[in-house]
């Protein structure tokens, strides 16, 4: 099918196309240089066209949203929508945790056509892709847990990088994952002692190793390997006034380490949810934003980049593999709580959180995420995200960028909406900072794309893949920047007029009319198969003796993952030669 | 304060279900400006069927209003499977004249509904005001929260003239439930806020991990939690603007959650 978006205004930051007015031609579900006459003319002149969003950052499948859904029913019965004639979709259910379809139909609605489930331990790797299979209409690619693998452990305390290489490789197979995350490395596995580790170089109790040891090695190996995707780290200390001074450390602990020269990313970190690893204090009492100096180290240095994790105020889930910190949540609040190990692999948490506009701490935590957008001065350097749902649902994103767009809004909210700590005890209202198109196609499309290494989206250049959203946005008269325009252009962003997604029209006038399945994004690293055989055939006694499966029942098969994007990657060896 | 009711709704029940009947769209804000054929043809669920209420309902209307406050409902028959009476009702009044199954009034949030019967679980669940009048029992969870919520009933009056079953107003955080009789186990668990005052006898259990809040047991309670510490015995106290009669015990808790709910006890 063949189609032609006629006139539109096009935000393309990777093309440097900024609002120019211009038709996009899509033939096979590619972006081409021009179509035949058969092709079908959709008018969209003068309207907001980007390229599909892209999220890199967000908790959509596993087993912790089935946890989740089990044990907040009063979540569920939120945002009910029944099924209509006249939509394709069916029933809406959910508002933290909606159901599988729902955020099918919700994302695609948004305009976002590719979505990263964060956080996907090898063993539940099954069920995150049973679930993806449920969700319609996305892209997902999913990041596969190793930040505290007893394997990895063993292989930092005994410094065999080697060994954890082939280790990786094997591993990313066996889970059909995209890249490497470390969720507080080495914090998460003391939880099985009932403890935290307190910063970078706090040993862990059994295998006394510290997350300085196992980000620099998992780096190291992601370097070597080339995976598309840097390393994807949750820095320790999350949520813990002071907490901003291990997140520098963190900055800092990988910055000799050459990226691999294959690769067309920046960066060799990307430090996810950083508004919640930005804070000065010693307790909620005298907390007090540290955004200041991560976004100065942020913009000298180009070896990182990072999502937000922006507070939305709104009553939330919150759901991390980092267990410990759930718990101190949980005597924080008093809340329900629920907690679950995975064995061998890594632990996990649940507990619903309050983002009140009258709480000092939710509005410090809501004005750290924006001083983050206002201070980095490159948006190539972060990317959108609420950490969905632990700072706010991703129906969110919208609202977030009318604050983004409007300096007005920002400051009504600021001098009359929200407690005083936002201004007291940061430096939001220091910035006058107003966001444009251009950046914000850049930290919803073109940036995620770009640190995600998903190089075939992200842009409308010839030859990307045809995901576009279109906008019933005139932006040559409307002025997001207005305060009385937020709610306009939130609603509008919310509802597209367009969603195109492989060339196929999903969303027509923001009613969804045709599902497709979602398709399995996951990483496959060729020429290291003999090695990985060996490593395998000696792992083995060790797992069938820790693990409650046997290794055969581990890993994803094939057929849970269809439709699928299989991106190869050749090993070439040790090409950084310090690494 | 006497609300003359302009237009009066009469469903008399002519052919009775065993599969419950859906109530939840026959409200006063709902069918104040309609007239008899809509009403008529006003859909309510039987099982998972769509059905009208003139299927199993003989309907008269007298009177007319312009605004739901002026609309009542009268409901006469075998209403022991009619599910939802007045659920998530703003406004107006509803009588039923019967035994009335799960969800009576649940979810309000003003109105005033009278049911001259017993009324099975779930009566009054999160409500959040108006006022609903049992004459009859209630089953279990008159009051509380749906599953999983920590935010049970939060506004509005429940008036229990007979007894109240299990769990009455577990995690209520506001507004007042009378029991004139008695009462079964679990009342007022993990409460944090407003006002249950029972006349009747209460079993064990009462105020379990409450937080915050007032229970006033007028008649007897069997067994007084540990958790619960004696502060001072008052004659003739002053709660929440009311005086009551006689030589009360004040007890605060639950200790177990570092809760400062007051209990009253008649002694």
């Amino acid at each position: 099918m063949e189609y032609l978006l006629k006139n539109g205004i096009v935000f393309d930051p990777k093309n440097n196309i900024d609002g120019e007015q211009m038709d996009i031609f899509i033939k096979d579900g590619k972006i081409v240089e021009n179509v035949s006459s058969d092709a079908k003319v959709l008018d969209v002149s003068g309207k907001l066209v980007m390229p599909g969003g892209v999220d890199l950052h967000s908790h959509i499948a596993g087993p912790k949203l089935s946890i989740g859904r089990l044990y907040r029913p009063e979540d569920i019965r939120r945002g009910i929508k029944p099924a209509s004639q006249e939509d394709i979709s069916g029933f809406e259910a959910g508002f933290s945790l909606p159901t599988c379809p729902t955020i099918g139909y919700r994302y695609t609605k948004m305009g976002y056509t590719t979505v990263t489930e964060a956080a996907v331990p090898p063993l539940e790797a099954k069920h995150a892709h049973e679930e993806i299979n449920s969700i319609p209409n996305l892209d997902i690619p999913t990041l596969t847990l190793f930040g505290n693998n007893w394997f990895m452990l063993k292989y930092v305390k005994e410094n065999r990088l080697d060994d954890l290489t082939y280790f990786i490789s094997k591993w990313l197979k066996l889970a059909k994952g995209y890249g490497i995350k470390i969720v507080n490395p080495c914090g998460s596995e003391a939880w099985g002692w009932g403890k935290n580790v307190d910063g970078l170089d706090d040993p862990e109790p059994h295998w006394n190793v510290t997350g300085r040891e196992v980000i620099t090695a998992l780096t190291k190996v992601n370097e070597r390997l080339g995976l598309p995707h840097s390393v994807h780290v949750h820095t320790n200390d999350l949520g813990h006034p002071g907490n901003y001074t291990t997140t520098l450390e963190t900055f800092d602990c990988i910055k000799d380490i050459k990226k691999n020269k294959n690769v067309e990313r920046n960066q060799t970190m990307h430090c996810t949810h950083v508004q919640f690893h930005s804070y000065k204090g010693t307790s909620w009492r005298d907390v007090s934003s540290g955004a200041t100096e991560l976004i100065d180290y942020i913009n000298k240095h180009n070896h990182l980049t990072c999502d937000i994790g922006q507070i939305t105020f709104d009553e939330t889930t919150t759901m991390t593999a980092d267990a410990p910190m759930e718990y101190d949540l949980f005597r924080l609040t008093g809340l329900k709580w629920a907690n679950k190990d995975i064995e061998v692999e890594t632990s996990s948490g649940l507990i619903p959180s309050i983002y009140s506009k009258h709480a000092p701490v939710s509005v410090l935590q809501w004005a750290v995420g924006l001083e983050f957008f206002m201070g980095v001065t490159d948006p190539w350097k972060i990317a959108l995200t609420t950490d969905s749902p632990n700072g706010g649902p991703f129906i969110r994103y919208p609202k977030i960028i009318s604050w983004l767009m409007s300096q007005e809004k920002l400051q009504d909210m600021l001098n009359n909406e929200v407690h005083n700590w936002a201004v007291n005890r940061t430096n939001l209202g220091t910035y006058d900072r107003e966001y444009t198109w251009n950046e914000i196609a850049t930290i919803t499309r073109a940036s995620p794309a770009k640190i995600l290494g998903l190089n075939d989206r992200g842009h409308l250049g010839m030859g990307a893949k045809a995901d576009v959203s279109v906008y019933d946005i005139d932006v040559e008269n409307f002025d997001p920047t207005l305060k009385n325009n937020s709610a306009i252009l939130e609603n509008k962003l919310l509802n597209s007029k367009y969603t195109i997604k492989d060339g196929e029209i999903l969303v027509k006038d923001a009613k969804i009319v045709k599902l497709v399945k979602s398709n399995h994004i996951w990483c496959k690293v060729n020429g290291l198969e003999k090695e990985e055989e060996i490593l395998t055939n000696r792992i083995k006694p060790e797992f069938n003796k820790y693990y409650t499966i046997k290794y055969e029942n581990y890993g994803v098969n094939e057929h849970y993952i269809k439709p699928e994007t299989c991106v190869d990657i050749e090993y070439g060896g040790v090409i950084c030669e310090n690494n | 304060m006497v609300v003359l009711f302009v237009k009066t709704i009469n469903l008399k029940m002519i052919k009775s279900s065993s599969i419950a009947l859906e109530f939840d769209n026959v409200l006063p804000e709902l069918l104040y400006d309609k007239s008899l054929e809509d009403v008529k043809n006003t859909i309510i669920f039987h099982g998972n069927k769509k059905e009208a209420v003139s299927d199993y309902f003989d309907v008269n209307i007298t009177g007319k209003s312009d605004i739901p406050d002026d609309c009542e409902i009268i409901i006469d028959g075998d209403l022991s499977r009619v599910k939802r009476i007045g659920y998530c009702m703003s406004s107006g009044k509803i009588v039923a004249n019967g035994d009335v199954d799960f969800h009576v009034g649940a979810c309000m949030s003003g109105g005033t509904i009278i049911v001259n019967g017993n009324a099975e679980s779930y009566a009054g669940r999160e409500m959040t005001g108006g006022v609903l009048r049992i004459k009859g029992n209630v089953k279990e969870f008159c009051g509380s929260s749906y599953a999983g919520d920590w935010r049970g009933m939060s506004g509005g009056k429940i008036i229990v003239e007979g007894n109240a079953g299990k769990q009455l107003a577990e995690y209520m955080v506001g507004g007042e439930i009378i029991v004139k009789g008695n009462c079964d186990i679990l009342a007022g668990v993990h409460m944090a806020g407003g006002l249950i005052s029972i006349d009747g006898t209460i079993n064990q259990w009462v105020g379990g991990q409450m937080k915050k809040g007032t229970i006033i047991v007028n008649g007897k309670l069997e067994e007084m939690l540990p958790t619960f510490t004696l502060q001072e015995i008052v004659h003739n106290p002053l709660i929440c603007g009311k005086y009551y009669i006689g030589k009360y015990e004040l007890y605060s808790g639950d200790n177990g959650v570092k809760g400062v709910g007051s209990l009253w006890l008649k002694k």
